[in-house]
């Protein structure tokens, strides 16, 4: 049994989570629930029913000033022409060489206010390289990330669940878009926005209300669930995660992200140059969906192959409970993307019979 | 955290559980180890007819997050492997000790009998992992 690194911060809900029986593990320098009963149970409460995530490793920023939508425009890759005042935004923010420095959401609180929600293992980092370009922009950041909490609420009897809590009406909320109302008069942020391929939102409040809106969330027949299933969930939904599928040495383009580089007409952004590039001309190596032929699992880092060449690796993988079988997403040379292609991926010293597969595996948002 | 402990089986440092009658071994992974390892979703054994010796590798066990081993507990011939891992492998984590046994093995040297451990032992074993 793996003891607990000493030095790690513990989540405002870390209490609850132990008093739920989670098994704890040390993530990005969080103690976080990776599973309360089981990875499985909790998927699959998600997919039917709700599921409650403590989200609050990840970091939360403030940008202010007059100048944020061109320093935005400037720093991320997507097209903030796109958005409005109370919609938020997926992108990246990439490196010159178009490789990402982290994927994020951005929501227009107003024209001089934007929040940023990022990846906690990335919170040092992208707050350190929005400041470094801030240069002459009127631009503040400000990061919340250790005051406020944040929960994800996913699953298709969400709004039902929700909306007697909330004095908002929950039905005029759109896809990406956010609203400030109250939790049983608690004020809360609350977007429309998920990492699970189910309906649902994403919550975040000051950390003071954690335990009662955690408390008020689950008492709705929601069920907890922790990173296990975060993890399987996002990967039937065929989404990236930092680290793996995108990372500083993986580029947009090459992860299957297309539509988030944006031509972005006389505008200058960090990455545009070779971006649009390999959007025009494609890349050497692209991201695909795998499965096994027979029976085994799919795991991150595992090697592929073709006729005895090695073509790629696996980014991420694992087991669908949904589809009860296992996937996995890897990078393959170009020439073998094809969905049909068979290939080989090497399971410690086997090599076992895998095909290439579309994306994603399930949705149903 | 507590777990079962059947008091009629012997068992291995290694967390598998060893039923014995005459000379066939049944064996399984401990209600401790299918926690340690979580939702099994693979069990990969050995065919019938293998003659394996004691320590050496049985089969894997694949959870969501992990992967585990079957070590043999006892050396002697595969005769027997539970089919019903192949489509419901979770039996493992719901009945560790009944449905979610494992192979059952000829032994070909009764003496190594003597190496498996006590209930008594093996739950001092797991109450020190646990520390």
């Amino acid at each position: 049994m793996k003891s607990e690194k000493l030095n790690s911060r513990k989540a405002p809900l870390y209490d609850v989570h132990r008093k739920l029986g989670a098994r704890m593990i040390e993530f990005s320098g969080w103690l976080m629930p990776v599973q309360y009963e089981s990875i499985i149970k909790e998927h699959e409460a998600v997919r039917s029913n709700a599921g409650v995530f403590d989200i609050s490793h990840m970091g939360e920023f403030l940008l202010k000033g007059k100048d944020v939508i061109p320093f935005l425009q400037y720093i991320m890759i997507n097209d903030l022409k796109l958005l409005e005042v109370s919609k938020g935004q997926y992108s990246c923010m990439c490196y010159e060489n178009g490789t990402v420095v982290d994927d994020l959401f951005y929501y227009e609180e107003r024209e001089d206010l934007f929040r940023i929600i990022v990846n906690a293992g990335n919170i040092e980092k992208d707050f350190k390289w929005l400041n470094n370009h801030i240069k002459d922009y009127d631009v503040n950041v400000q990061d919340l990330s250790s005051e406020r909490s944040r929960l994800a609420f996913q699953g298709p009897k969400t709004d039902d669940l929700l909306q007697p809590l909330v004095d908002v009406d929950l039905s005029k909320i759109n896809r990406f878009y956010f609203r400030h109302c109250n939790l049983n008069n608690m004020p809360i942020f609350i977007a429309r926005t998920g990492y699970t391929g189910e309906r649902g939102f994403e919550i975040s409040f000051d950390k003071n209300y954690s335990e009662e809106i955690w408390h008020n969330l689950v008492n709705t027949g929601a069920s907890p669930a922790g990173l296990g299933a975060r993890d399987s969930l996002r990967l039937e939904a065929g989404y990236s995660l930092y680290g793996h599928e995108i990372s500083d040495k993986i580029t947009p383009i090459e992860a299957g992200l297309n539509w988030l580089v944006k031509p972005k007409e006389g505008i200058e952004y960090l990455g545009k140059k070779v971006l649009m590039k390999q959007k025009s001309e494609g890349t050497e190596r692209i991201l695909v969906g795998l499965n096994l032929l027979g029976k085994g699992i799919i795991r991150e880092n595992y090697k592929i192959f073709k006729n005895g060449n090695e073509i790629g690796y696996v980014t991420s993988g694992g087991f669908s409970p949904t589809l009860k079988k296992t996937i996995g997403l890897g990078l393959v040379k170009k020439q073998y993307k094809e969905v049909g292609t068979e290939l080989e991926i090497e399971i410690r010293g086997k090599f076992l019979k895998g095909i290439i597969v579309s994306m994603p595996f399930y949705r149903n948002v | 955290m507590s777990y079962e402990f059947p008091s009629d089986l012997k068992y291995t440092t290694s967390h598998e559980w060893v039923n014995l009658h005459d000379s066939i071994a049944t064996v399984g992974i401990t209600d401790y180890a299918q926690h340690q390892l979580g939702d099994i979703v693979f069990v990969e054994l050995p065919t019938i007819g293998m003659v394996l010796e004691k320590e050496s590798n049985a089969g894997e066990i694949e959870s969501v997050k992990a992967v585990g081993e079957l070590l043999m507990p006892l050396s002697g011939e595969i005769v027997e492997i539970n089919e019903q891992l192949a489509e419901s492998p979770e039996l493992v984590n719901s009945s560790p000790f009944g449905d979610g046994w494992m192979i059952k093995i000829k032994i070909s040297h009764a003496i190594e009998i003597d190496e498996l451990i006590s209930v008594e032992r093996y739950k001092e074993l797991v109450k020190s992992e646990e520390e």
